[in-house]
């Protein structure tokens, strides 16, 4: 196996730009990153009835996620055994079986060959049905109704795979009794430029805004302080850099605008929900901005009472599909999920105003380090480096923004995934 | 009910209608664009699916969209674009409506028309970063003072799978 620990420094903070425009490294990044990781997959919320099922990809491949009849989650590649046919072709619904288009041979959704027409006349009843069920996902794990599969049968737990970041992923899922729930519908995109960058952003990324989000400054959409930087560094206002290569990005801000009156409302009463549920420590950040990547490719984002989750699935070095979903506190009322669903569409969406703009920049960065030249000469990740503290109120290693502390982790979890061992 | 006659100058009045505006939005004239558009406009284009024949619903409650604004964000998006800074659409695209397929649906009194069309709009960006949008609207088109003005605007595309939405439809 080539090594390919060459390509991050840890030393200097830098990057090889083949880390993100080289075909090679990106084919065994399939096999070392997204086959030895865990990988988001859907919300339990997606699939509250046994036959419940939504189709899904882990990295390149095409998964089905299926609730079977005793409530248990099982995933399997949506691929037929006999000549390889997506059996489902639906994003999402209930179904006992599923028959492949092709030949017709019907899986149970416990991954079961239970039909092959013409077993008798054709196949002599010799075929061992039994051999020739779905190819499983070996591990599905969920933290908070999150649900996450892994290739590698010998990984760690997701509880241990997460670690500190659960701390921070409480401060969303966690903080009402009810939890969060997926709204209906998806947005799907293709977008220039790779998985990683897209990742790191959300990982740890508060200096692109004034640049890439400009134009937000300029119409008076941003904060009222004209910078996403907030006025408690350390307290409120910092970037977490956590185990396994996770990140977060906590800050708070008041927006030029305001937030509309039934949104403020409602962010009130679940920040006041949290406190029974949560510690005070971590009561305090609740409903601030919350931006952060759990490696290697699934991100959230909560602003002005809307999240957004997604996943960042690769498709080769140079592009991207974007799965993103809108989620809402299940406690929220009708006009207040209307109220954040509008807001999430108008920002971080594919026609987003403040998602367009960060859509421009991931392909426009492996367009222009594509050339062979260009690759001789690492990327620049030495923001703060040094600078980071451990704090006795909040798990990782802690820097106000901006900092690439967290997204140098990012590249050292990529690094020990891709030496040739 | 209209004679056909009525109904074909009608239809003839919205395509005429419909050319100028995707002649707007060719042309950089946004802010003519957004006058088409009362101050009610529900400017809204639901997300597509994978579904079962049939099942695919577009009423569901809180389900996304690709666009789904009012007057005011409709608004903000077209001065986001002349802030100089807006670089998904810096510079410009090229862009090209085709609009086709006019009908006339729907007539509520003299004075509110529904009008079905079907577009494509071309996108090229950067050197050749080229994209198509197809879909179809149904807009229910009001006329005050003499004025056909939009107060909603229904756009179904017809992709699952999207690009960066920089364009209006």
């Amino acid at each position: 196996m080539t090594d390919w620990s060459h390509l991050v420094d840890l030393e200097k903070c830098t990057v090889s730009p083949r880390v993100f425009v080289d075909e090679e490294v990106y084919r065994d990044e399939q096999e070392r990153v997204f086959g030895r990781c865990w990988l988001y997959l859907a919300h339990e919320s997606q699939l509250p009835d046994p036959g419940d099922f939504v189709t899904h990809y882990m990295g390149e491949e095409s998964v089905l996620v299926c609730r079977t009849a005793t409530g248990k989650i099982r995933v399997f590649l949506n691929s037929c055994r006999h000549r390889g046919a997506r059996i489902c072709r639906l994003d999402i619904g209930n179904a006992k079986t599923f028959t492949c288009p092709y030949h017709g041979w019907t899986y149970d959704n416990q991954g079961r060959l239970v039909g092959v027409p013409q077993f008798k006349e054709a196949y002599y009843e010799e075929l061992n049905r039994e051999d020739w069920g779905l190819i499983e996902v070996p591990r599905v794990e969920s933290f908070r109704g999150l649900i996450f599969a892994c290739f590698d049968e010998n990984a760690q737990s997701l509880d241990a795979y997460l670690g500190d970041m659960k701390w921070y992923l409480d401060l969303i899922f966690n903080k009402t009794e009810g939890g969060m729930v997926v709204m209906p519908g998806l947005h799907r995109w293709n977008l220039g430029g790779n998985w990683k960058l897209a990742a790191e952003q959300f990982n740890g990324d508060n200096y692109h805004t004034g640049a890439a989000h400009e134009s937000m400054l300029k119409i008076g959409l941003g904060p009222a302080n004209g910078q996403f930087l907030g006025d408690q560094p350390w307290v409120r206002d910092f970037e977490a850099k956590l185990d396994n290569g996770h990140g977060w990005i906590n800050f708070k801000i008041d927006m030029a605008g305001g937030v509309p009156a039934p949104l403020a409302h409602h962010m009130e009463r679940m920040q006041a929900a949290a406190r029974q549920r949560l510690t005070p420590a971590q009561s305090e950040l609740v409903g601030c901005v919350h931006v952060g990547n759990v490696f290697p490719n699934f991100s959230i984002l909560t602003f002005l009472g809307f999240l957004t989750i997604r996943v960042w699935h690769p498709r080769g070095p140079h592009n991207m599909e974007v799965y993103s979903w809108g989620m809402i506190e299940h406690e929220a009322p009708p006009e207040v999920v209307e109220i954040a669903r509008k807001m999430q569409i108008l920002t971080f969406s594919p026609s987003g105003i403040f998602e367009q703009d960060d859509g421009e920049m991931w392909g426009n960065s492996v367009k222009a380090m594509r050339g062979l030249h260009r690759r001789n000469f690492p990327l620049n990740y030495q923001m703060g480096a040094g600078h980071g503290r451990t704090d006795p109120d909040k798990p990782g290693l802690i820097h106000p923004p901006s900092t690439e502390i967290g997204i140098f982790g990012v590249y050292e979890q990529w690094q020990a995934l891709m030496g040739g061992a | 009910m209209m004679n056909a006659a009525d109904r074909t100058r009608l239809r003839h009045a919205f395509e005429e209608l419909l050319y100028h505006e995707a002649w707007l939005l060719d042309n950089d004239k946004l802010e003519e664009w957004l006058e088409l558009f009362t101050d009610t406009i529900r400017y809204w284009a639901p997300v597509r699916g994978n579904m079962e024949s049939g099942q695919e619903d577009l009423s569901r409650p809180h389900l996304l969209a690709h666009f789904d604004d009012d007057k005011t964000s409709l608004t903000l998006r077209v001065k986001r674009l002349r802030t100089g800074a807006a670089h998904a659409e810096e510079p410009r695209s090229r862009i090209r409506h085709f609009v086709s397929n006019v009908q006339i649906l729907e007539t509520d009194g003299p004075d509110r028309v529904k009008v079905g069309s079907n577009f494509q709009v071309f996108r090229s960006r950067w050197e050749g970063t080229e994209h198509l949008f197809v879909g179809c609207r149904e807009d229910w088109w009001r006329r005050i003072d003499n004025t056909w003005k939009n107060e909603e605007r229904f756009i179904l595309l017809d992709h699952n799978v999207l690009e960066n939405m920089t364009v209006f439809f």
